[in-house]
């Protein structure tokens, strides 16, 4: 008898900000529904692991997305992609997803996301937390510090480098094969780094506006790798302090590629927080 | 503790380790050139032609050319040879955020070349703990 997944994968047309996108997702569980957001440059393979495990799945829906330009989310056919240089902004962020929530009929889901996902979960519990019943943000921040970004979008800077960047935005005591996953799917990506980085870098930051999220309207968790070094577990800790009312588990062990590079132990770290947000929604 | 890669005494071994490393073969196909690897003041280069490590030099090598260099205070290198490093010490970008490594000279050929150095510090790694 096959062995087969129940992990499916579809596409859904969405227009966002008047183009049309063919956007490839992939989902499996019921209940719950849980949007994951992958980190730049990469796409919904890095939820692959917590999409399989039928412990998490059992009673959570999650829905992991591939951004346009990533993955199998080709670029839009009405755009002339090869002629403009890919940038990616907050706005369309946002909007991306609103339009995914009222075309997928999702009753304020929970957003979870890791690195550029994570900002963009406390993005959207600023802007828009009566559409999600909770943010779950991994290695996240008040905002990013501004590096030159033209080093990582050089024609002689192949994706060796992103496979070995990878493995070491992995902690040490990661088991080797998640970690050679994490560097075998930054190896697939397209070169969009640099323009995801501009969203991450440029767009998001929530000095002087953290402490106005309301975690009663849209509940707020965060996770970050004890081993992080682009943001800290003392970066988080200062968000926290402005964040009422929202909590924070430091990921032992665990840097920045989360949830991919330690599957197991992710699930320790991820199975309270949902069945919290589930027992206070029942 | 004492640096090995850096004794001159280990040179060979050192670099017959590199060159015998199967993933360390793929990561330098190519490569020519030649890598300043500093500790405190003491510099070593690693010379590397057409993916090969032909020398690894760190006696009188103050006044050999190198086309980037990967530096940190010796403290800092022997956090990052623990067996298990502590955070920000664990790998040279992260140490490079943290302010605990400096790349410097051609940084885009450092990127271009980010995975063989990165094995190659790996296997010092290694060695270093055997």
């Amino acid at each position: 008898m096959a062995r087969i997944e129940p992990i499916e994968g579809r596409y859904i047309y969405l227009t966002v900000q008047g183009i049309e996108y063919r956007v490839y997702y992939e989902e499996s569980g019921k209940g719950i529904p849980i949007i994951c957001q992958h980190g730049g440059g990469g796409d919904g393979l890095e939820w692959n692991r917590i999409l399989m495990d039928c412990d998490i799945t059992l009673k959570y829906r999650f829905i992991a997305v591939d951004l346009p330009y990533h993955g199998k989310s080709l670029p839009p056919e009405s755009v002339q992609w090869w002629k403009e240089e890919y940038k990616l902004t907050k706005s369309f962020l946002m909007d991306l997803y609103l339009e995914l929530i009222r075309e997928l009929g999702l009753e304020r889901p929970v957003f979870m996301g890791n690195a550029m996902g994570g900002f963009l979960a406390l993005d959207l519990a600023l802007e828009h937390p009566d559409q999600f019943r909770a943010v779950i943000a991994v290695n996240s921040a008040l905002r990013a510090g501004k590096p030159t970004l033209d080093t990582f979008n050089h024609p002689d800077v192949t994706n060796d480098y992103r496979r070995s960047n990878a493995m070491y935005f992995c902690g040490p005591t990661s088991p080797e094969k998640y970690r050679r996953e994490v560097t075998w799917c930054a190896m697939q990506s397209p070169s969009v780094t640099k323009g995801d980085l501009y969203y991450y870098f440029n767009e998001h930051d929530l000095t002087g506006k953290a402490d106005k999220m309301d975690t009663s309207r849209c509940a707020v968790y965060l996770l970050t790798g004890e081993y992080n070094p682009t943001k800290s577990v003392e970066d988080t800790q200062m968000l926290i302090k402005q964040i009422k009312g929202s909590k924070f588990n430091e990921m032992k062990g665990m840097s920045h590629a989360g949830m991919a590079e330690n599957p197991p132990l992710f699930k320790t770290y991820l199975m309270p927080i949902l069945d919290e947000i589930a027992k206070q929604h029942n | 503790m004492a640096v090995r890669f850096i004794d001159p005494q280990n040179a060979d071994f050192f670099r017959n380790a590199l060159n015998a490393d199967p993933e360390f073969k793929i990561a330098a196909r190519y490569m020519t050139k030649d890598v300043c690897i500093e500790v405190g003041i003491t510099k070593c280069i690693v010379k590397f032609r057409d993916g090969i490590v032909t020398q690894i030099k760190s006696e009188n090598a103050f006044a050999d050319p190198w086309d980037f260099a990967v530096r940190g205070a010796e403290d800092a290198w022997e956090k990052f040879l623990q067996p298990i490093p502590p955070r920000f010490y664990d790998g040279i970008f992260g140490g490079m955020v943290r302010g605990n490594f400096r790349l410097e000279g051609d940084t885009i050929s450092a990127f271009s070349h980010f995975w063989a150095v990165t094995r190659m510090l790996d296997i010092f790694r290694e060695l270093q703990n055997k």
